[in-house]
Order: structure tokens, then sequence, then C-alpha cells
């Protein structure tokens, strides 16, 4: 999975790179941002008043 | 990287073979094997996305909530300067919107770097801004129990410690018009000695425990998720109902239990110590009892 995304990165080496940290940084921020606030209250993690 | 999977590859590979050291061609890529990798990367991956999970949990969520702790905070100092001319000397508590602050509160043994921002209501985005105030419970100062939820991890961690509290420690509670000075109730261990042992301590001297029908009530309990009875008027025993006169003041902090967990609930109840009206102390200054650690 990797290795095929690495190969299909386009230019020289050093641009490859600077695009595999950008991609990396936008998976990071999608799941920062927008995945584990979306699923945080969906699990019992941070329950913390009770209920009749 | 510099695989030769892919035909492009395979080419380069075959023109470059009339010298003689030249390693034999890789094999072409074998499926049975790039499946069994593709499913090893992809299980690294989920297990590097859970432990994302858990910073994000214990030290993201902190940095989101502290913002949006000083902006409410930011709030109610504005609200309270722009209300000083009001000429009612109580403070009232209707109207409050969701998530809107109105009081703050300190536990001076925590230090006094220790101060939060109450706000109303005890859903998932009022949490995430502070401690949340029941909103069918009493509002600080009233007979009643005042009864405040907050997150133990993450999320500015307000109620992280309050297992730490001991009885007689001072929750102080400031309003608009006045500090409400609450103080942790005696434990259950120390119940029964409490006239000989711990009611010497100055900090106690209005702390005893409480009499019927109040008589079971403990300073820290550890109960489960539906004992919802911990934040009734008479903790335990709703179906009681003293007039509002009977009533003790009462101060009740929910939390998760164990810490990471969720499978019970940390309680602390306190009972109202004293009032002290801002009007007597020197404008802006806090009082004695915030200095207590």
């Amino acid at each position: 999975m990797y290795a095929w995304i690495w190969r299909h990165l386009p230019g020289p080496l050093a641009v490859r790179i600077g695009t595999a940290a950008l991609l990396v940084l936008g998976v990071l921020a999608l799941l920062m941002f927008v995945v584990f606030p979306w699923a945080e209250p969906k699990l019992p993690f941070n329950n913390v008043t009770t209920t009749q | 990287m510099g695989t030769v999977e892919d035909d492009r590859g395979v080419g380069r590979i075959s023109g470059a073979l009339s010298g003689p050291e030249v390693p034999p061609p890789r094999r072409r890529s074998d499926p049975v094997r790039t499946v069994v990798r593709t499913i090893g990367e992809i299980l690294i991956t989920a297990g590097l996305v859970v432990l994302l999970f858990v910073v994000y949990e214990v030290y993201v969520t902190d940095v989101i909530s502290a913002g949006k702790q000083r902006d409410v905070t930011t709030a109610l100092d504005d609200q309270w300067k722009t209300d000083a001319e009001d000429p009612q000397r109580v403070d009232h508590f209707e109207g409050l919107k969701p998530g809107e602050g109105f009081a703050k509160m300190y536990i001076p043994t925590f230090g006094a770097d220790f101060h939060f921002t109450i706000v109303e209501g005890t859903t998932e985005q009022a949490l995430e801004v502070g401690p949340g105030h029941y909103t069918d419970t009493a509002y600080p100062g009233e007979p009643g129990n005042f009864a405040v939820a907050g997150h133990r991890v993450g999320k500015g961690s307000p109620f992280n410690d309050i297992d730490l509290i001991n009885p007689c420690d001072a929750i102080i509670v400031e309003t608009k018009r006045s500090w409400f000075v609450y103080r942790m109730l005696p434990e259950k261990a120390d119940k029964a000695n409490w006239a000989a042992t711990k009611a010497k301590n100055p900090l106690c001297a209005n702390v005893n425990p409480l009499g019927a029908p109040y008589s079971d009530l403990v300073g820290q309990e550890i109960v489960t998720p539906n004992q919802g009875t911990v934040i009734a008027p008479v903790p335990h025993h709703p179906e009681v109902a003293p007039s509002v006169g009977q009533q003790a003041a009462l101060m009740t902090l929910t939390t998760c239990h164990p810490r990471f967990e969720a499978r019970q609930r940390l309680i602390v109840h306190a009972v109202l110590d004293h009032q002290i009206p801002k009007d007597q102390l020197p404008s802006g200054q806090p009082p004695a009892e915030m200095k207590e650690s």
C-alpha cells in the first residue's frame, strides 16, 4: 500500500518526500479535526454525568 | 522504493543484464505476498490511529477546551463588569443559555491556578467548555444540591484530581455578588470519630456529619453511572423532599472513574460553610479562604 503510493508520487526524490510529508500531515489533520471529534462521543471513555 | 515490480522497471533491469555482477531480477510481484503485506500495513496503520486517538483525547482536547474556557471566562468577566451598576444585591440565574458561564470555581488545595468557569448544562458541548451545572439542580448558595459534572481526562481535565480533596477542604464558588465557601463532608471512615478527631481542625468548624435525612451522606463515594440520585437535593433519597428551609445547601461534583474509563462515577459532596458578599470585601479582593492549601 505505502510502496504503491510512493511509486505513484511524481517528481524527483526531494519533491516526493515533500509530497509524502504533506500527505501525512493531511491525514493527521483529518483525523484530529474531523474523525476523532466525530467518533469521540460515540465511545465510552468520557461520560462524567450520572443518569437516572 | 526502488522496486522493480512494474513493467518499466523490469525493462530497465533486463537492459542492464550484460554486466556479470548484476543480481538476478527480482521475482515478479507475487499476489499472496502483496495481499499479506497490505494487510500488515493496514494493521500497523490502525494501531497508529488508535495511538493518535489517545494523544487526541489526552492532549489535543485540552488545547481546544482551554480556548473555549478562556472565551467563556472573558464573557463572564465582561458581563459581571457591565452589570456592576445593577442595584439588585442578589444573584439571579434564571434564563441561562446552555453552555453559558455563570460562576467560577476554585479549589485552593489544588493551587492558585485551579480555576474554572462553570457553564450551564451537562451536554457534551457544555462540558467541553468547562465544568457543567446539572440544569435541574440548585444554583450556588441555594438550599438543595448545586451539582456540577466535569471531565477527568482531557478537555481541560477540570476534575482530574477531585479524589484528592480531603474532608473540610474548601471548594469556593464565585458568583457576581458573592463568594460561597463549600467544604467537603466527612468521609465514611471519619464519620464515627468525627467529633474526637477531624472536628478539632479549625477548617472543620462548620463541617459536621449531617443529621437526618442526610445521615448516610459521605464526602466521597464511587457509584455506578445510573445512580443519578447522588445529585438529588437529599442525595440517594429523591423521595425525601424536605421543605426548602430545611434543606442543606450542598454542592456535588461528579466525574468518571476510574481514570480513562467510565465504568463508575466518582462523587464528591460538600456543604456550604459560609457566604461572603463581595461588597464586604475590598473591591476585587478574593476571600482569605483562597489561600488555604
